[in-house]
């Protein structure tokens, strides 16, 4: 009764914070409204004509080609890999386990360079669609995973007693329970396959991401560059619903561990092969090649330490940076949903989450615009650059903040309050005390996003900023294999910082609830 | 003058009222529990008064200050008061010396020395003397509980208030550490107001208890008044066992007795006067029914015996098939099947049937 007893009465946020924090998501706005405004400008007819032209189309198909297949790829590779890992007994789990969500770790440019190092000639869909599928797989494997962990195996076992076969009671009884995770991860690749970039444009596969930069730079057609980002955001929200209405069917729930089969010896390579298809593919490849063209003479020679100890230097710069900002913005927001429910929080909330559903391209290419025409002497400045940061990875710092915020128990804050507290001094001395590890995991996980972020970086650094994936990037499309292995290893590197912190952080946060 | 002062306190979520005109004057270091089933506004009660809700109508006032009432809403931190949590939530990041220190500030604990100076006090006080170095994790649920109410005494508040402090532990730490309580609450000479749905607790803890349902407040007094003398059969079954049982209420007996099947019996009337020879609801405590041998009162047949040690609940069959229970003894308990009288050792209750709250629902049987 006590435990409920704060829910009826904390239906109005303190106006204060409410404010703080519609000001902070606002922030998220500012792209979209800016790239409509920009892509109408010249009159709708201008702008239907735009959107109908071939090419327009072209690009548009060939996204959604890419994206369906890697998709549809990913659930069905994701779904058995989860089957493989969650209902059997395999030598070797915790290593394969880990092994089978490594791919999260490297950035999709990363696997691109990795294999155009073996074979310059990749190009076009076949290659794009094994690089995104092998990056995206365990957005899939992970929650089904984890469904499955957490489902009854009994219900199989009814419905084999009921009548049905083995496959039938899969179909009935067993995909049910993770068809919500399955489908929310798969669309979750779906929305990332939309807004690659850095490995498309690599392998030279002509998606609206690859087409948006190049009608920025190099014809310099800034409406077709605009109408052709509408259509990609277009694309994005309508996965982003279809996202939120699938996981509304995740079921989660605790039931007992299964009893776990044992893999048959003469099934076991097949089983590892297709557990271990994607880490081969985003990670073995890629690093051999890497590390193969690391210590030839031909990089050792072809390296400016100036250079590269500078992009060394801005990575980091703008990780630490930008992802204190992206706190202060994501703090706000996070305080106020936390513990406030009402339609207005719920709203801000929403809005404060559409950075996810951008590509960092469309940010970065509206923030163009928008400082060309409103603050023309912020174009081309750090401060812009931060601020696409913020508004593209504030969600992953809200999330994990809200989640801290909330796990504080309200009678803390009561008793806080009966003792003496006001309310800031309350949030100081309980609430950011106890959310503390949480709110770090938020700043750590925008760092490392803006470590491995290059379209909007490309579009808005400062004509003298590189950063190890500018460079990377770069020395790939110029075809440098050797000169872009040390900013690659670099970025490995320097992204594994922040990783490491993180599971620090994690075991001391559980330490903590113990 | 009481030292707290509650008059016709409203409270409401949305369009929701949980709160009624609610209305207690508590005597200053009077222990006072407020008794009632779950949902029944207890809870609010309390966070009310401590400022953690806002209040629709009414005021509260502990000793001169008003602090909720027309547009004063003194805020929770300026009001003096203490508050126990149901599940202690002591704060996790904090020892237990830092978490009875944790409201010590201020103008009069600026000193370090009498900041730890007061938290030896109230940890010795507790019985945790030796455990202030701990964490919160490493403290059983009792000893949770106790940190809770020293981290609430800790300021001296004017009003210490406890919501259900006991509930979520073992039964067999319960009783001997609500005594234990009452002792530091008594030492301190603090005004405190406890909640609690159960019956055994606000009786043998409290000076006063108030029992409460749907938000109003039914009855206030000592606990043996509340006992002897509940407002209503809703409040007799809710702080105690009762045997109920029809009688006709004649004027001509000069209000002092009822007809029933026990005969012609004593009776005391509660609340308003029922009119000659209507039907009237008689209540009695099963304590208040003597088991004797046959033939000298009433007769009846032991159906049931349901024995706890010391004593035992003897339910009666009379000849009309009415059942009654008795409350005996062990040494003194007949046999099941038996053959017995049964007699009233004490004026019964009776209630007027327009006043028997038909809309109040049963409460959850109490243990015998």
């Amino acid at each position: 009764m006590t435990t409920t007893a704060g829910v009826g009465e904390r239906t109005r946020p303190p106006l204060l914070l409410a404010a703080a924090a519609a000001l902070a998501a606002s922030a998220s706005l500012i792209p979209v409204v800016y790239l409509a405004v920009r892509a109408v400008e010249a009159g709708t007819e201008g702008f239907v004509a735009t959107l109908l032209r071939p090419r327009v189309l072209e690009l548009a198909l060939n996204s959604v080609a890419l994206a369906a297949s890697v998709t549809a790829t990913c659930l069905v590779l994701g779904v058995a890999s989860a089957w493989l890992l969650s209902r059997w007994r395999l030598p070797a789990e915790r290593t394969i386990l880990l092994l089978s969500a490594l791919p999260l770790a490297v950035p999709s440019y990363l696997v691109a360079y990795g294999w155009l190092v073996w074979s310059p000639g990749l190009n076009g869909f076949w290659p794009s669609w094994a690089v995104l599928t092998a990056v995206c797989v365990p957005y899939v494997t992970l929650p089904v995973a984890a469904a499955w962990r957490g489902s009854s195996g009994d219900l199989e076992a009814v419905a084999r007693t009921l009548g049905r076969g083995p496959i039938r009671s899969f179909f009935s009884a067993t995909w049910p329970q993770v068809r919500g995770a399955a489908l929310a991860g798969s669309l979750l690749v779906g929305l990332y396959s939309l807004a690659e970039f850095g490995a498309v444009s690599m392998l030279r596969f002509e998606t609206l991401t690859w087409g948006i930069n190049a009608s920025y730079s190099a014809s310099f057609d800034r409406q077709q560059a605009a109408v052709l980002a509408l259509v990609l955001v277009a694309l994005a929200l309508i996965v982003v619903w279809a996202e939120r209405r699938a996981r509304g069917q995740a079921v989660t729930r605790v039931a007992r561990p299964l009893p776990r089969g044992v893999m048959p010896r003469r099934w076991l390579w097949a089983a590892l092969a297709v557990v271990l298809a994607a880490p081969v593919v985003s990670v073995t490849v890629p690093v051999l090649g890497l590390g193969v063209r690391l210590f030839s003479a031909e990089s050792i020679r072809a390296l400016d330490l100036p250079r590269f100890a500078s992009a060394v230097g801005a990575t980091l710069g703008l990780a630490v940076v930008g992802s204190l900002l992206v706190l202060v913005f994501a703090l706000p927001i996070a305080a106020l949903t936390a513990r406030y429910r009402d339609r207005l929080s719920r709203g801000i909330e929403g809005i404060g989450y559409l950075g996810h559903a951008l590509p960092g391209i469309v940010v970065g290419l509206s923030l163009v615009f928008f400082g060309l025409a409103v603050v023309p002497w912020a174009y081309q400045s750090l401060l812009m650059l931060l601020f696409a940061y913020v508004v593209l990875f504030m969600p992953r710092a809200i999330g994990s903040a809200r989640s801290g915020i909330a796990a504080v128990a309200p009678a803390l804050i009561d008793v806080s309050r009966t003792l003496g507290d006001t309310p800031a001094a309350s949030w100081r001395r309980v609430t950011a005390r106890l959310a503390a590890p949480n709110i770090a995991i938020g700043c750590l996980l925008a760092a490392i996003a803006i470590m491995k972020e290059l379209p909007a970086t490309l579009l808005l650094r400062p004509t003298s900023v590189h950063t190890l994936a500018t460079e990377l990037w770069t020395r790939t499309a110029a075809a440098e294999y050797g000169g872009a292995a040390p900013y690659a290893a670099a970025l490995l590197l320097v992204a594994s910082v922040p990783a490491v912190l993180l599971s620090t952080i994690r075991s001391t946060a559980r330490e903590d609830e113990s | 003058m009481s030292w707290v002062n509650i008059a016709d306190l409203s409270v409401a979520f949305g369009e929701l009222p949980v709160l009624s005109r609610v209305g207690l004057a508590i005597p200053r270091g009077d222990i006072v529990a407020v008794l009632g089933p779950s949902g029944c506004g207890k809870t609010t009660l309390l966070r009310a008064i401590a400022g953690l809700v806002p209040i629709a109508d009414g005021e509260v006032r502990v000793g001169d200050r008003l602090l909720s009432g027309g547009k004063v809403r003194v805020a929770p931190e300026r009001r003096g008061i203490g508050w126990v949590p149901q599940d202690a939530a002591l704060f996790p990041h904090l020892t237990v010396a830092e978490n009875i220190a944790f409201g010590l500030r201020g103008p009069a604990w600026r000193s370090p020395e009498a900041r730890a100076a007061r938290v030896t006090e109230l940890a010795g006080l507790v019985g945790l003397a030796d455990h202030v170095k701990r964490t919160p994790a490493q403290l059983s649920g009792g000893q949770a509980q106790r940190v809770a109410l020293a981290r609430a005494l800790a300021p001296r508040p004017d009003l210490v208030l406890l919501d259900e402090p006991f509930s979520a532990l073992d039964p067999m730490l319960r009783v001997p550490l609500r005594r234990e309580v009452a002792d530091v609450l008594r030492d301190q000479r603090s005004t405190a107001l406890l909640v609690t749905h159960d019956q055994q607790e606000a009786l043998s803890l409290a000076d006063h208890v108030a029992v409460m349902m749907g938000g109003r407040v039914l009855q206030w007094g000592t606990p043996a008044e509340v006992y002897r003398r509940p407002a209503t059969p809703w409040v007799a079954r809710f702080v105690g066992d009762t045997v109920e049982l029809d009688g006709v209420w004649s004027a001509d007996a000069g209000g002092r007795s009822v007809d029933t099947v026990l005969g012609r019996v004593p009776a005391e009337l509660v609340g308003e006067a029922p009119a000659s020879g209507s039907r009237v609801r008689v209540v009695f405590r099963p304590e208040w029914l003597r088991i004797e041998p046959e033939g000298v009162g009433v007769a009846a047949t032991v159906t049931e015996l349901s024995f706890v040690g010391h004593e035992g609940l003897v339910t009666l069959e009379l000849t009309g098939g009415a059942i009654v229970r008795s409350r005996a003894l062990a040494l003194e308990l007949p046999r099941p099947g038996q053959v017995v009288s049964v007699t009233v050792r004490h004026p019964a209750l009776v209630y007027a049937h327009a006043g028997l709250g038909a809309a109040a629902p049963m409460p959850q049987p109490s243990q015998p």
